[in-house]
């Protein structure tokens, strides 16, 4: 099994108060063509996604081809997630001059970037009292 | 099979031959069936692409010395099912053509690039990513401009590696024998996914120097001959303008901002450009070696696509030569008609005019116009940047089908042009030199290029000398089948 690292205030993660209904956000991270570096991620609300400001974050050790994360002290409700992969582990998702990303992202449900982030619409889903789980595939 | 699709296609008789047997016609039938002679130039190229086959030598006698590789690219790909067309002619899938010419011999060709978007097409079966003149649908992913990267539209050859070219994209890598995809090329690790211009300029000593655009934003990378990155440097041209192609001198650069404005490149890109011919014709001169030199010397508007090449002349004048058109031609729904086998006559305002611009060392851009209606014009390679005389360009409107007819090549000190025709049935496509080995001079050259034949239905490489143009080709090999229409090629 992969170590698994969990490092919070990713990408300005505001850190919530653990509420005693809230459920463990479990994400599954696939497909990791260069394994050196750090996956960072952040769970945002609906408005925090359009913003920018994450819920909650972590900072994930690569150190095979899948990892994998538990967020806990989430309150049940909508959630999307953004993530890049720090391959350099320079702390910065890098870009080319035109501000392109050089390193891979992806979004919750996988959903698909189109000239910009996915879509609220497309990368949203539910943590319930039972918790989530969320299956990212890197590419 | 070999013997292609196509060659049934060649004439109705044929066409009527087969389906009189009852056989299961293959679906370019049907697609060539009822539409006219020419449309052969816009019909989709087989999936799987042309196997190697040789060309047959049908006139005059290949001269000797003449060796080497033409590679060209253009789209290919024009429909899905009965009637799903491409939505502009820049927007099909590239297909790199592939002519090997060595002994005398020539031998033809050719393969899809395998892009992101090609594969996710074909495998639909449908038009689905955005792109130049194509609205796409929301459901096509797209995380970077490589997912919509068409490499249609040029190729060059760096240190023996092949690359298919697009404008909006990276250069796409394949292997130069077999034209199988390697895939999109990083020049550096922080260059990943930067577009690569599909008219990269390479010097004598083969030293490569090409853009990147994306609106005011001008990336300059130069390619060492080897093929790795010497430098990347960026420059603000001020207005997001159409840039298709540019200039260059042996000690400038001359990005040519010409007033074809998008502020918003969201697809279908070609909708968003707007002309504005109060701008004028704005030049930016860039020292290769010190980017902070530069300085703007502005013209007459002109829209263009195609660039001659540049030179610099003792006291700092810039002479360069261009197709320039009066407005911009090819915008919304460019080719579409074609692709359809809709023509409707030779078009008024698509008529260019080459033409030298120059620009005083201290001033601005005056035009010295030939009057001469034609593009893809070309340069000896060996003057790429340097003094020179000779322009070949495509000429000649054709009057019962679109496109060009001829193959001219004008002199600038002369001011003559010679040239020679085809006549009407066939498309005549861009033609490059080729120095002759050992020769010095520019007539010292051939000429060589593809020409649709449209009554034998083959797709010809005509070869010409530079100094006996309007002789005729001094040799021409014909296969046994067409392929659609390109826009440039390399010569390896």
């Amino acid at each position: 099994m992969n170590k698994k690292t969990l490092i919070a205030a990713a990408l300005g993660a505001l850190m919530i108060a653990p509420l005693a209904n809230a459920a463990p956000l479990t994400i599954e991270i696939d497909n990791i063509r260069t394994q050196t570096g750090t996956i960072r991620l952040g769970v945002f609300d609906e408005a925090g996604y359009k913003s920018d400001e994450a819920v909650q974050g972590a900072n994930i050790t690569v150190d095979g081809a899948k990892v994998s994360v538990t967020i806990d002290g989430l309150a049940p409700g909508s959630y999307g997630i953004k993530l890049y992969h720090d391959v350099d582990d320079n702390g910065d998702m890098n870009t080319n001059p035109f501000g392109m990303p050089t390193e891979p992202f992806a979004f919750s449900n996988n959903a698909a970037a189109r000239f910009g982030p996915a879509s609220w619409a497309n990368a949203k889903f539910e943590v319930t009292e039972e918790g989530a789980v969320q299956s990212i595939n890197l590419n | 099979m070999t013997l292609s699709r196509r060659h049934f296609l060649t004439s109705s008789a044929a066409g009527t031959a087969v389906m009189g047997l009852g056989l299961n016609l293959p679906s370019a039938f049907a697609e060539t069936s009822g539409m006219p002679d020419w449309h052969l130039g816009y019909t989709s190229a087989p999936a799987s692409g042309f196997e190697p086959s040789a060309m047959r030598l049908v006139y005059g006698k290949v001269p000797a010395g003449l060796k080497g590789t033409l590679y060209r690219n253009g789209p290919a790909q024009f429909r899905y099912g009965a009637d799903d067309y491409a939505s502009h002619w820049f927007d099909g899938d590239g297909m790199v053509q592939r002519i090997a010419i060595a002994d005398g011999r020539a031998v033809h060709s050719g393969r899809f690039v395998q892009t992101v978007k090609h594969r996710i097409e074909q495998a639909e079966q449908k038009f689905s990513a955005p792109g130049f003149g194509t609205a796409g649908l929301m459901s096509f992913p797209v995380s970077g401009p490589d997912d919509v990267n068409a490499a249609n539209t040029s190729v060059i050859v760096i240190d023996g590696q092949l690359y298919a070219l697009w404008e909006a994209g990276s250069a796409i890598e394949m292997d130069a024998a077999t034209l199988a995809t390697k895939g999109p090329k990083a020049w550096s690790a922080d260059l990943a996914g930067m577009p690569f211009l599909a008219h990269p300029k390479r010097e004598p000593d083969g030293t490569v120097w090409n853009l990147a655009i994306s609106g005011r934003q001008v990336g300059v990378y130069q390619i060492g001959a080897g093929g790795g990155l010497k430098s990347f440097g960026m420059l603000d041209i001020g207005k997001a303008a159409y840039i298709h192609d540019w200039a260059m001198t042996e000690r400038h650069l001359i990005i040519m901002v010409q007033p074809w404005l998008n502020e918003s490149l969201r697809p279908p890109v070609v909708e968003g450009f707007e002309w504005h011919p109060e701008e004028g014709f704005k030049f930016l001169i860039v020292d290769k070696d010190d980017f902070s030199k530069r300085r703007w010397a502005q013209g007459p508007a002109r829209a263009f696509y195609h660039t001659g090449a540049a030179w610099e002349e003792a006291d700092g004048t810039i002479r360069l030569d261009a197709a320039l058109y009066k407005e911009p031609v090819l915008g919304v729904g460019g080719g579409a008609d074609e692709i359809r086998g809709i023509w409707n006559g030779p078009d008024a305002g698509f008529i260019s005019n080459l033409t030298q611009i120059v620009i005083s060392p201290s001033g601005d851009a005056r035009l010295i116009e030939t009057g001469l209606d034609g593009d893809f014009p070309q340069v000896d390679p060996r003057r790429h940047g340097l003094p020179r005389r000779l322009t070949a360009l495509v000429t000649g409107q054709a009057v019962s089908q679109p496109g060009k007819t001829a193959v001219s090549v004008h002199d600038w000190s002369s001011g003559k042009t010679s040239t020679f025709d085809f006549g009407e049935s066939r498309m005549v496509e861009e033609f490059l030199f080729v120095p002759k080995p050992g020769g010095v001079r520019e007539e010292e050259s051939w000429l060589i290029g593809p020409v649709l034949n449209l009554k034998t239905g083959t797709t010809d490489i005509c070869v010409f000398d530079v100094a006996r143009i309007s002789d005729g080709p001094v040799c021409i090999w014909r296969g046994e089948r067409a392929w659609p229409l390109g826009f440039h090629g390399t010569w390896s």
